[in-house]
């Protein structure tokens, strides 16, 4: 076969002279952009195309071009050592991309456009050429698979069938790089997203710890002052009394709550001392306001008059008419000391509203005898006008003790889960063996406290006093001791 | 958890409303009672009967709030007194003293009863 097929077999100048539509150019070269092609590096596939083109029909130059704007720029050549683009004349590859199927030039000589090409015109001489366009599945022509020739040649229909497919090969060639460069650049752009996801993610743990910090920090900040307000509440240590040994402890349920609880131990004239320990409704610096007043105003009337139910009334008329107690009680019980020649104390107690104190001393059978102080009718303290307080008195003698407390410690549960309750604490109380002495009975509490499973839920206050057994009495004269373990427990640990 | 505090009220009589109380009377229950009860007193009789019968724990804020409710009623002419109360309420009650003013009933049957007199 060697006849020359029609597709090679244009009129002179056929698509050869036309200008390209600018809308089609347009959008051609919109799609040689997206293909990404120009200017890239030799690539095997593409330069096996043009080897193969030159050996099927055995032409000394087969090449596959792109057409630029304004240039043929050389994907891949074979036979044409050197050359990586020219101008977009017309005639050969500048006029093939202007038409839809091949054009075949068998003589350029006699191809009036083609003849005046600097391929065919110049030092190469180029007397055959063909060339199928690569035409991308929306119909855009992006440059073409040539083949040429030094000397005229034909060619048959099933050589331009088979440089169709060459075509055909290189634009699933091109289809296929860009479907990888799109999933390269999705590839990147995901990873930008997860690097800037990840960044984001930084940014905000850090702006969590940052407040976490910053939490904890503003924490230990109101810790540290509720810590500090708590000791301003307390006696900073007891003082000394002659002839009695105290002992107090605190502790608080929560390092966040200023608690409600207070003791104090004072002096009321030469001879006689007195004492009280109270729990304010609630917590918090509302209830620390009252806390405060209270000790205050127990401390201020016992100068006036130290009657203990007197100082109780005292303190119900304060709490009711300050503006800023509110609708704030307390409980108290509030004792007063006076001295015997040979060591004893009276003790009298008043109570508003308080759990009982305990009297303790050693019995007969080794064990102890619990007695309850237990003033019958004294009401919470800044609830009610007409509220009225009871007061007992009784007598401390050499080796016993006087216990007071605060609900916290009877409210506490016990590895059963009940509250341990009066009767568990008098219980307590009445099996201890050790020394009645006012440091053993809070040594001996704390040990207790320590040892419930779920610790105390509320504040706990303890007060002892105890005066010496006469053996530990020295000589010279009275036993003056103080133990004061007033810290505030929680504080610091958490 | 604690559930909510619940206040049912009726008024068997012109002069005397009770509140039926559902739930714990603490530091969340504590200022639903106190503000709902105060809201009672102001616009109804001021005698009030608290039943208690559906209350399983009152702390100390839930004794808070019964003195405040007690001096509402008070201020307003009227009346508080409690029905059906927990145990550990009654305790608190007695050790503080609180019990000499706040009349405690068994019912609130009881409780109307004694306020009636019939």
């Amino acid at each position: 076969m060697t006849s020359q097929a029609s597709a090679a077999d244009p009129p002179p100048g056929r698509g050869a002279g036309r200008v390209p539509d600018p809308d089609v150019e347009a959008g051609r070269l919109s799609a040689v952009r997206r293909y990404d092609i120009l200017d890239t590096p030799p690539d095997g596939a593409f330069d096996r195309i043009a080897a193969l083109a030159g050996r099927l029909f055995d032409v000394p130059v087969a090449t596959v071009t792109i057409v630029d704007s304004d240039r043929i720029w050389f994907k891949a050549t074979h036979g044409l050592e050197g050359v990586k683009e020219i101008g977009r004349d017309p005639g050969l590859c500048g006029s093939a991309i202007l038409r839809d199927d091949a054009l075949v030039i068998p003589d350029t000589l006699h191809d009036p456009v083609a003849a005046d090409n600097p391929l065919v015109a110049g030092e190469m001489g180029v007397r055959f050429y063909a060339a199928a366009p690569i035409t991308t599945p929306e119909g855009h022509r992006l440059g073409t698979v040539n083949i040429l020739d030094t000397k005229p040649r034909s060619i048959t229909e099933d050589d331009i069938a088979t440089l169709s497919d060459l075509a055909a090969i290189v634009m699933d060639e091109m289809e296929l790089r860009l479907s990888a460069l799109n999933a390269l650049r999705e590839e990147q752009e995901r990873r930008t997203a997860e690097s800037l996801h990840a960044e984001r993610e930084r940014a905000r743990a850090e702006a969590e710890r940052a407040a976490r910090e910053q939490a904890e920090k503003d924490k230990a900040a109101i810790a540290a002052f509720a810590s500090t307000l708590q000791r301003t509440l307390l006696p900073p240590a007891l003082p000394v009394v002659p002839g009695l040994e105290l002992a107090c402890h605190y502790r608080t349920a929560s390092v966040h709550d200023v608690g409600g609880d207070f003791y104090d131990v004072f002096p009321v004239d030469a001879d006689r001392w007195a004492f009280f320990l109270g729990d304010v409704c609630g917590k918090g610096p509302e209830a620390a306001t009252v806390t405060a007043l209270a000790r205050h105003t127990l401390r201020a009337a016992a100068q006036i008059d130290p009657d203990p139910v007197t100082v109780l009334s005292t303190l119900n008329t304060v709490l009711l008419t300050d503006v800023a107690a509110g609708s704030r009680f307390c409980t108290a019980l509030f004792g007063l000391l006076t001295p015997h020649e040979g060591g004893d104390f009276t003790v009298t107690v008043a109570s508003g509203g308080h759990p009982s104190a305990y009297h303790v001393r050693p019995d007969e059978g080794g064990s102890v005898w619990v007695k309850a102080v237990r003033p019958k009718g004294g009401m919470l303290i800044g609830a009610f006008p007409e509220a009225h307080f009871a007061e007992s008195t009784f007598r401390l003698a050499h080796g016993e003790g006087l216990f007071l407390y605060t609900d916290g410690l009877t409210e506490a549960r016990t590895a059963q889960g009940a509250m341990l309750g009066e009767d568990g604490l008098t219980g307590f109380l009445h099996q201890r063996t050790g020394s009645l002495t006012a440091t053993a009975l809070v040594d001996d509490t704390v040990t207790l406290l320590d040892a419930l499973p779920e610790g105390v839920g509320d504040d706990v206050a303890l007060l002892t006093l105890s005066v010496p057994d006469f053996e530990s009495v020295p000589e010279a004269g009275v036993a003056a001791t103080a133990h004061t373990t007033a810290t505030p427990e929680h504080f610091g640990q958490e | 958890m604690t559930h909510t505090l619940q206040l049912a009220l009726r008024r068997p009589h012109s002069h005397l409303t009770i509140a039926t109380l559902t739930g714990d009377i603490d530091m969340h229950g504590a200022p639903v009672l106190r503000a709902q009860a105060l809201e009672a007193i102001q616009q109804g009789p001021p005698h009030v009967v608290l039943d208690l019968t559906r209350v399983g724990f009152c702390d100390s804020s839930g004794l808070s709030a019964l003195i405040g409710i007690w001096h509402a009623a008070r201020a307003a002419g009227g009346s508080l007194s409690l029905a059906g109360a927990p145990d550990r309420l009654i305790r608190m009650l007695a050790l503080t003293g609180v019990d000499s003013l706040l009349t405690v009933h068994a019912t609130a049957d009881d409780a109307v009863t004694a306020m009636t007199g019939s």
